[in-house]
Parts: C-alpha cells; structure tokens; sequence
C-alpha cells in the first residue's frame, strides 16, 4: 500500500519525516519497503509565473510567453498549449531538463524566435494524464522554487500483512500512526446533499444469498458530466499507484484508497430496473474492464440485471455498464461480499483486483453505506449531478460489536516481561481498543474452538473495533500489547533447561561421507530434484537394487515418476527417481565451463510413487571424469577409472563397515553395458559404471564414471558403533594363489567361492590379473592373496592348509578354475 | 722360512696395503680390500701360515709384528672408511639434490557445497542450546503443509505460499518447512527442542535472490515456560554465531499465521552492506498449532522460527545471485574451503 504523506497527514498529524515514519512503522510491524520522494525526477523544474502571453509571429498554433522563475532573468517560451494566460503559475522545465520521457530540454529556435525552456502538462511531468494543456498550479504557488519542492510528495510503500486488511487504506495507517504519535485522527466525513426522486422510484434490489452478500448499498446519481479529475487528484491517485481513469470511477478509487472500501459505479443507462446479485448461470459470459471475455461458474457471484450479467461481484466491473464520457447517470454499487466467494472467483479468472484484494481480506460492515456516501460526496463534488435521495438496501448494516477477554498474567506469561494490568490496558486503548469494564468475562477464548473460565479478578476485557475483526482469540491482545509495547523493548533471556532427551543427529555419518570424499578431492553439489521428463528417463533406480534392512532405512526406490500439476516449465516438471540425471546435467555445464576433469557427489533424494504412496529415499550419487589427480612434473596423471571409483566407494563403505561387493552389470541406457556393476550388500547397494556410449552424455575424452549407492545411515542417521579385538603381536601370514580364470568366469565368482570356503582368512585380495599370451584367448590368470592373523595358539597351518585345499576343489568345480601355483610368505 | 723372511713379508704387506687402500676409491672397495688383507682368507692368515715352520720360541714374536702389522692394516682401513664415507655422503647429498623451489604438482582440492554446510552451521549452533536435528517429507499434503498450520483454505495469507501442486489431489511439495512443527509434535510431546533443515519448493520465477527450489531451517521448541523473551535469547545467540559475536539483532513484529506474536528479525553487523538485513522469521507457537499438535495451550508454550538457507550463505559469504548455489560451477565451488 502506498501511502502520500499529504493524504495521510488529513487524517491525522504527522510531524515525522518520511523515513522516522517509515522506522516507527516497521517497528510496529508495519513494514515499510521503501520510501519514495514522488517527483524526485523534476530536476531543473521550477514554479514559474507567466507575465505575457502574446501571439507568435509566424505560427498561430504557437504563443510566446515571458515567464518569470524567481530572481533570475525572465525567460522567453514558446508554447503550443492554448490553456494559458498571463498570471497564472506554471511548471518550468529548463534548458538542461531531463524530462521523465527521457527527452532533454534545449534552448531552442521555434519558428524564428528562441525558446528557454518549456511549459509542462501534467502529461510531460507525469503527473497527470492529461496532455492537452499545461498544468496550471495554484495562484498560492511559490514563483521559483523547485517544483519537486511544491509538487512532489513523500511516498510510503507498506507491506500490509494478510489479517490486516483495515490496513489497506488511508484512514487505516493513521490510526496506527496516531497511536504512535499520540494524535487524533479525523474521521473526515464529506457533507452530502440528496435531493429530486427516492432512489427506489425506478431501480430495485435483490439478493439471493445473503450469505454470499450480506449486506448492499445502493446510491443513485443523476446529471453527472463525466470528465477528467481534477490535478491534484489525478496527482495523489498517481502517487498512491493507480491510474486515473475519469472523475467517476476515479471517485470510487480514492475513496477505496481513503478508506479502504471498494465500490464499483454503473451507467445507470445500461443497466435495467434491478441491481440483482446472484450466482452467476452455467454458460453465462460477461465481458470484464479489461476487455477478456470471461466464461462464468455458478460458483462466481455477479451483479446482474434482470437480462445479464454486469460485473463479477467484488473483483471486476464489467464492460457493457462501464462509466463513459456519455453517461450521465450512475449507480454506484458497495457490498460487502463473502471474502472466500471474492477469492475464488479472482482466482479462478486469474484477475486480482485492488477490490478483490480488499475483499478477500475482510470488510468492515457499517463501511457500505459510508463508501456509498463518501463516493456520491466525492462524485458530485468532481463531476456534478444530483444524489437521489436515500440508499437502496439489502441485509444488516452492522454487526454487534465484540468484546474478548483476556489474562494479563498470561500476556505476561507469553511475553516474558512483566508490564501491569493497567499499562495493557492504556497500550490497547492506545488503538482505540478499550475496555469493556461491563463485560461478562467468565470465557477465555484460548483458539477460536476453545474457551476456557478463568478467575474473576484475573480477567479483563475489551471491545474489538470494528475494522480490527483479526482480533478473535486471546492471544491476539498479546501480541497487540507485544507491538505497542515494543519489541525492542522484551528483554533477551535464554530459555530454561527443560531439554528434550538426547538424539543423535542424522547428519552424522552423512556428514563424514561428505567430509571424506570432499577430502578425496571431489566437490559437492546441490542439484535440482525437478527434472525433464527427458532426464527423469534417462535412469531410475530399480526396485531391486536395494532391498532389505538398507531400503528400509534409507528408502525403497522405484514406483511411477511424480510429475507436478502447475510445474513452472518443462524442464522441472517432475520429481527425479535418480540423482544422477541432475548430476550428468550440471557435468555438461561444467564442460562447458571448461573442467575437461572433475568430480562431485550429492547426498540427496529421489521420489517416486510406489502403488500410490509417495516415497523419497536417500542416495549418494558420484559422478568423475578425467583426471584423478595432477601427474608431478613431467609425469602423466592419473585418471579416473573404475577402479579408482571403486576404490573411492571402498572408502565410503569402510565407514559403514562393509566391503562393496560388485556383481552383474545391471541393465540401462546410461551405463556402459560391459563397465558397470551392481553393488550389493547390508550396507552399501547400489551400482557403478561407465556412462553408456550411446548415452548423449557420453565422449570420447573425458570418460565419465558414475555411481548411485544407499549407505546405511546416510538418511537415518543410525551409526553402529564397531567391536574392535586387539591384534596379536605376532604378524600375519599371507598365502599366494595364481588361478588359471576360464573365459567365462568373473574374478568376482572366485572371489565368492573363496570367501565361502577359506573362511579364516581376514584379507582376501586380488592382486594380479594377467591375460594374453601364453594363456589361451579369454583366458585370465589370477593371483589371490590370502592374509590370516594368528591366533593366541600361534597359526594353524595345517588348518589353514585345508581350506586352501577346499577352496582348490570348489573353484575348480564351481568357475572352472585351476590353481598354477601357491606360495607362501 | 725364517724369523727374518716372515718378519720382512709383513712388514712389506703392511707397506703395500697402505698403498692399496689409499688408492681404493670407494668404500665398497675398501670392503673389499679390507677383508681381502685381513678376513679369515685374507694375505695376513696366508702368510701366518708360514708359522708352523718357525721355531717354537720364535712363534711369539711374529705374532707380535703381526698384531702390529694387522692393528696398522685395519687403522688404513678405519682412516680410509672415514674419508671416502664423507666423500661418499657429499656426492650422494649432490647427486639427489633436486630444485625444491618447484610449486609441487597441484592436489585436485574438493568442497563441501554451502548450502548444506550453512546447515550444519545452525545445527552445530543450536545444539549448544539442547536443539536436535530431525528431517521431513518434501512431498506434503495440504493439511500438514497449510491447514494444520492454522492457515485455512481460500484464506488470503494463502498469498504468502505460491504453492507447486503434484497430479495427486491434496499432494503437494513442501512449501516451508513448517509442516514439520506439526510432525514433531505429534510423534513425541513436550519438551521439545528440534531443528528440521531441507528442500522446499514454491511456484516462484527464479531470478537473483528467488528460486523454486531452495532451503530453510525450521526451530521449535516447546516446554512449559518459553517465552517471546527466550526466543530473542535464542535467536540473538544464533545471529551472532552465524555473523560473527559483534552481530547486533533488531526485533520487529512479523505476521505468520502460525506464530503469535510473530516477529521478524534483522541482523546487522560489522561489514554488512546495507545495514538491517532481514534474516528469518519466527514467534510464539499458535495455540491452535500447538492444539493441532496435540499438546494443551493452556499448559505448554512455545516458539518456531524459520529461515531461508540460501539467504544467510548469501549474506555470509557475500554471493550476490542465489542461482550460483544450484549451478554448481566448479570454480564457484572451489571458494568454499
């Protein structure tokens, strides 16, 4: 709401300046935006007043004026405008003006005679709309001084809050002006002459819901002659940021401004003998000001005549009753409207009104018939005419006044600072909230649903005003008695020790695993977690890849892709199953930022919709390409592979003690079909690989290596604390294996067979993997390392020895292999 | 062979090998040499094996010269090993002496992206004073994300929410993260003292300082005493754990339909730019919250404040564009050590 100071200072005494104004304000919770100086752009612009007027010499169309600016020289202006005359006082632009057009002002040659500078219309100014005259000032305008100085006028911006809408006007924001300043506010009230026939005598009114519009006035205005408002007032409409429109509907629109009520103005002409407000008929139309053609719900109330209807009933007039040059008479139409009525029409036409606005927010009852008054006052004052006597009515004109009850113990209790009984009451009253020492006060409205009694002695109680129906509970004085008593004014204190029992924070393995792989040298990114359709196909995690204890903990993947009903555009219009869409997207962008290396990893979420219910799981998602780490002078770098992705993820899951155990390519279109792997394990699952070479993510240079994996306690937080037994003192022994690999077995399948079998080993490594000649084609010779601690009775070769022996039977019958040669260290 | 002719074959190897070890240039050498004259094969045994031709009153005194001739030997021997080792260390230390003034290959640096570092900030500040971390759903519904948050249906602080809609009927994604006031306190009454840090998303254009995806952190705490005061307490404390202890605190009403009293609060600090900068938004729990959660207004009382995550690392690290945190360009990601 913007507020000019001038406006504001008829309804009540302002001696702050604009911004010790706009501080006090914010400090009472009335947020001021900015302060604007209205006509701080009239740089070079002065009052001037004309001494002569006289005829050009060789252009009539043209006159030439001298004008006087104060002590300075008086100023020879050539002028097309014919509203001017000598005496009058005029706005100046000189030469060097920038004018808020943009155009500069020059000395000039007009028709053979010199120009210093140019008489302005409100237009040129942008002050009016008006662009056929010059804006003729007041008589009383001081010749010389800067026009921003008489003209200009101090805007406040305030970010009125939803239950606040009484503050959506001039009158609202004195009243909270005057509590801070001590001054009285003038209600100001405009006198209003009635006369010739009752404004019933050939225009009725009907309501049908008066649920839906509870309470209507109706004046009627005959002989109007509707033209442009007066200056100052298409002036101050400028400033407060509406437009002017013509004297009529501009009426309207200041006094919504002053105080706060929308009412809309009919051409009485096309209007029929009944203002009928009802639901609007299923496949009606109506044509709003803004010239749409709206299709109507029969949830949207209009007003209407007996044929059609006229206007959508606190959200927008329509066109075919709107106030014209031709009309000369007008119904001018204040209802108080069901605000959730007002809300869903505006919002099912997308058309937020300043009306609606107000309207949705709550309006004050008896305010019908003063805006129907204040209007006709105004109307008439501006565009002449007759006010018809009387106003056409519907429903009640007021609503009881209310009274609440209130603990000043409790606003202490709330608050924490200890202000008396008597001073809540004087900071209320201080806001026209006064006690009601009459009160029954027995009910303490604790929410709106509940009440509770309280002791006699310990209650007060007060009267709402009108304009202040926020005020519903108990809890609502508090925090008036808060605002008006200052919040800088609370003391600080720190809460006593009433702590909840402990809980360890789910961030805490989280928090390592991003530590770790940060300390690895990889950067951590936040991505989107709306994606395209586009990516959300491009890979989601299947159902099976984690399953058990770890889906349970860190959520079950899969289900239908969550797609979003309003989305902003169709790159964000759904929920992501799999990070690594949003993380392939920001390795493009880096690309192209010229990273030809790098790594990041997100800890996030993915969503889906599994049979209807919508889950988000947790996923550490990794994505590298090219270089590992930088090659020391003159040495080549290391690159990112899949084994130093394995390594990596080797890291994580040593965190969660597992060891990443890696089996079958899984089955996509991002990963490589014959360099990815599924992870598998109660701990870490999940998969890694190569982007798919027919991915168009994928290149030839860099390589880009990917993985997606649960970590136990990624989401859940749950960290098991290790067992640890103390080693021997004695060193391990090691045995050595070299396996012959047949073509079509997986170092993994004897991996497996040798876990299963050589179970006293603690280290099971591969820690060579040869093929080529001499061994046969596909053929692999692999040599596996064995580590054994000893026992407190020393090493048991001849145990050991055994299950060396078994494991030679079960991978021989199981993967085919042949043990080449053992040795022992 | 006599007394004599032993006598003068010592004493000629004594002559010899103190010319042979100071020729010898290495200590590998002088290894070698050394036991070559003086190991158990070596030419002093050789020729002491004359000895057993001498007679027996003379065998004494050849070992006497050989003794002399031995300890003389290993004292070539000792001198030389000192001399070449010197030499020896000094040509090592030059030939592995190397230019140590090069930069050192550059390491590949990570980061930790500041958003859920800001986070971690709050939570570590807050757990000072008895705070738990505990996270949400971002997929909502309307009754947890709005109404239970004693913002109804077709009510104009609605406005305040520009709300993203999933195909699913009353489903939603989380706007604030308020909803998780609500979750908390139905899963476990009072006293309650808990940070609920993540995602939102709201239907908003993005541009410098908006987007639809962002953070905030939610604080609530519910006991039987808190009061507007503590919550300045609270919040003052953690204003100056986040910018710093000279960061002063401006108190202001705000309006939330599920606090009561609101505020608002500004930090100002020395180095911000432009002096109150608004950084969260907080108040006294609204007792129909506190109904809807299921604990009695009448008994219990409490405060939530919430703040947008992208705002304070903003303001923190001096970032002028919210967008750089989602775009994720490395050399943007490098600054956060």
């Amino acid at each position: 709401m913007r507020i000019p100071l001038s406006w504001l200072r008829e309804f009540t005494d302002v001696q702050l300046s604009a911004e010790r104004l706009a501080d006090a304000l914010t400090l009472r919770g009335l947020e001021v935006r900015g302060v604007e100086r209205w006509g701080a752009n009239w740089n070079k612009m002065v009052v001037g007043e004309l001494l002569e007027v006289g005829p050009h010499p060789r252009a009539d169309r043209l006159q030439l004026t001298k004008v006087r600016i104060g002590a300075g020289p008086i100023l020879n202006i050539v002028c097309g405008a014919r509203n001017i005359a000598a005496g009058q006082r005029i706005p100046v632009a000189l030469v060097g003006a920038a004018m808020p057009d943009g155009r500069t002002i020059e000395r000039a040659e007009k028709m053979g005679v010199a120009s210093e500078g140019m008489l302005c219309s409100g237009q040129e100014l942008d002050a009016t709309d008006d662009g056929d005259g010059i804006l003729i000032l007041d008589p009383s305008a001081p010749v010389g001084a800067p026009l921003v100085d008489y003209l200009g006028e101090d805007v406040i911006d305030v970010d009125v809050k939803p239950n606040r809408g009484d503050l959506l006007s001039i009158l609202g924001l004195a009243r909270e002006v005057g509590a801070i300043t001590g001054a009285p506010v003038n209600y100001l009230s405009r006198p209003l002459k009635e006369g010739g026939d009752a404004v019933g005598a050939n225009l009725a009114l009907r309501v049908d819901d008066e649920s839906l519009a509870p309470h209507v006035v109706l004046r009627l205005i005959d002989g109007v002659k509707v033209a442009a408002s007066p200056d100052r007032v298409q002036m101050r409409l400028k400033a407060a940021g509406m437009r002017s429109v013509s004297n009529v509907v501009d009426a309207t629109n200041y006094i919504m401004l002053e105080i706060g009520k929308p009412t809309h103005a009919f051409d009485r002409a096309k209007v029929g003998g009944t203002i009928h407000i009802r639901r609007a008929k299923k496949g009606e139309t109506l044509e709003t000001l803004d010239h749409e053609v709206r299709n109507l719900d029969t949830t949207d109330l209009v007003v209407a005549d007996e044929r059609t209807a006229l206007a959508l009933a606190g959200v927008m007039g329509g066109a075919g009753s709107e106030v014209s040059t031709s009309t000369t008479s007008v119904i001018i139409e204040s209802a108080i409207f069901a605000p959730t009525s007002v809300r869903r029409t505006a919002q099912r036409h997308s058309l937020r009104s300043e009306a609606s606005h107000r309207f949705e927010r709550g309006q004050e009852r008896r305010l019908a018939a003063v805006g129907a008054d204040q209007v006709a006052a105004l109307l008439t004052e501006w565009a002449g005419g007759q006010v018809r006597s009387g106003r056409l009515m519907s429903g009640v004109d007021h609503v009881p006044v209310a009274t609440l009850s209130f603990r000043p113990s409790r606003v202490r209790s709330v608050l924490g600072v200890t202000i008396p009984d008597e001073e809540q009451i004087a900071l209320l009253a201080s806001i026209g909230i006064a006690e009601d020492p009459t009160a029954d006060l027995a009910k303490i409205a604790v929410t709106p649903k509940r009440s509770v009694s309280a002791e006699k002695g310990s209650v007060r109680a007060v009267r709402v005003p009108s304009w202040r129906s926020d005020l519903e509970i108990e809890v609502d004085l508090a925090e008036e008695v808060a605002r008006l008593y200052g919040y800088q004014n609370i003391p600080t204190t720190i809460p006593s020790a009433d702590l909840p029992a402990h809980r360890p924070s789910p961030t805490l393995l989280r928090d390592r695993v991003r530590r770790l792989l940060a300390d690895r040298g990889l950067h951590e990114v936040v991505t989107h977690a709306l994606v395209s359709a586009t990516q959300a196909e491009l890979w989601s995690e299947p159902t099976s890849l984690v399953t058990g204890s770890l889906a349970a903990a860190e959520g079950t993947a899969g289900g239908d892709s969550i797609v979003l009903q309003n989305p902003l555009s169709a790159d964000h219009d759904r929920l992501r199953q799999s990070l690594l869409p949003s993380l392939l997207d920001r390795v493009d962008a880096n690309l192209r930022y010229g990273a030809i290396s790098g790594a990041i990893f997100e800890v996030g979420r993915g969503y889906g919709s599994i049979k209807g219910t919508p889950s988000e799981w947790t996923r550490l998602a990794i994505v590298v390409w090219g270089d590992r780490e930088v090659g020391a002078p003159g040495a080549s770098a290391t690159k990112w592979s899949l084994d130093e992705l394995k390594r990596l993820l080797a890291q994580v899951a040593h965190l969660v003690g597992e060891r990443p155990t890696y089996g079958a390519p899984v089955d996509s279109a991002v990963l490589h079909p014959g360099v990815n792997a599924a992870i598998s394990g109660d701990r870490v699952a999940g998969l890694l690989g190569e982007l798919h070479p027919a991915s168009p993510k994928w290149r030839e240079e860099p390589r880009i290596f990917i993985a997606e994996v649960a970590v136990a306690g990624l989401r859940s937080g749950r960290v098991e604390t290790s067992r640890v037994s103390l080693p021997p003192t004695t060193p391990p022994v090691q045995r050595d294996l070299a396996l012959l690999i047949p073509a079509a077995t997986t170092v993994g399948e004897v991996v497996a067979v040798a876990r299963t079998t050589v179970v006293r080993a603690t280290e099971i490594e591969l820690f060579d993997l040869f093929a080529g000649a001499p061994l046969a084609p596909g053929e692999r010779s692999a040599g596996i390392r064995f580590t054994f601690q000893p026992t407190a009775t020393g090493v048991d070769d001849e145990a050991i020895s055994a299950e060396l022996a078994d494991f030679e039977i079960a991978v021989l019958r199981a993967c085919g292999a042949r043990i080449r040669g053992v040795a022992a260290q | 062979m006599d007394l004599v002719a032993l006598e003068k074959q010592l004493r000629s190897l004594q002559t010899d090998a103190a010319t042979r070890v100071a020729a010898v240039a290495s200590t590998a050498e002088l290894d070698e040499l050394g036991s070559s004259l003086l190991g158990k094969r070596g030419a002093i045994t050789e020729i002491l094996r004359g000895i057993g031709a001498l007679p027996t009153e003379d065998r004494p005194k050849i070992g006497v010269v050989a003794n002399e001739v031995r300890a003389a030997i290993d004292a070539f021997v000792r001198d030389r090993r000192v001399a070449l080792s010197a030499g020896e260390l000094r040509d090592r230390i030059e030939r592995e002496r190397v230019d140590v003034t090069t930069p050192g290959p550059a390491p590949r640096l990570g980061s930790l992206h500041p958003i859920p570092e800001t986070i971690a900030a709050i939570s570590e500040i807050m757990s000072t004073f008895g705070f738990v971390v505990a996270e949400g759903q971002e997929i909502e519904d309307d009754v947890t994300n709005f109404q239970l948050l004693n913002i109804p249906e077709d009510h104009p602080s609605r406005d305040l929410w520009d709300t993203l809609y999933l195909k699913e009927p009353g489903r939603l994604l989380r706007t604030h993260t308020s909803p998780g006031q609500i979750r908390t306190m139905q899963a476990g009454g009072p006293p309650i003292r808990v940070i609920l840090p993540g995602r939102c998303f709201r239907y908003e254009a993005v541009d410098a300082s908006h987007g639809f995806e962002f953070h905030q952190v939610e604080g609530l705490l519910v006991d039987r005493s808190a009061t507007l005061a503590d919550l300045k307490g609270i919040l003052d404390e953690l204003a100056k754990g986040l910018f710093g202890v000279a960061a002063r605190t401006r108190f202001r009403p705000g309006y939330y339909p599920f606090t009561e009293p609101s505020v608002a609060v500004d930090v100002s600090w020395p180095g911000s730019k432009d002096g109150w900068m608004t950084i969260l938004g907080a108040g006294m729990v609204h007792p129909v919250v506190l109904e809807n959660g299921g604990i009695d207004p009448e008994t219990h009382q409490g405060f939530a404040f919430g703040l947008g995550v992208e705002r304070i690392a903003m303001l923190r690290h001096g970032i002028p564009d919210l967008r750089a945190f989602l775009e994720n360009d490395l050399r943007f990601l490098a600054g956060f050590r």
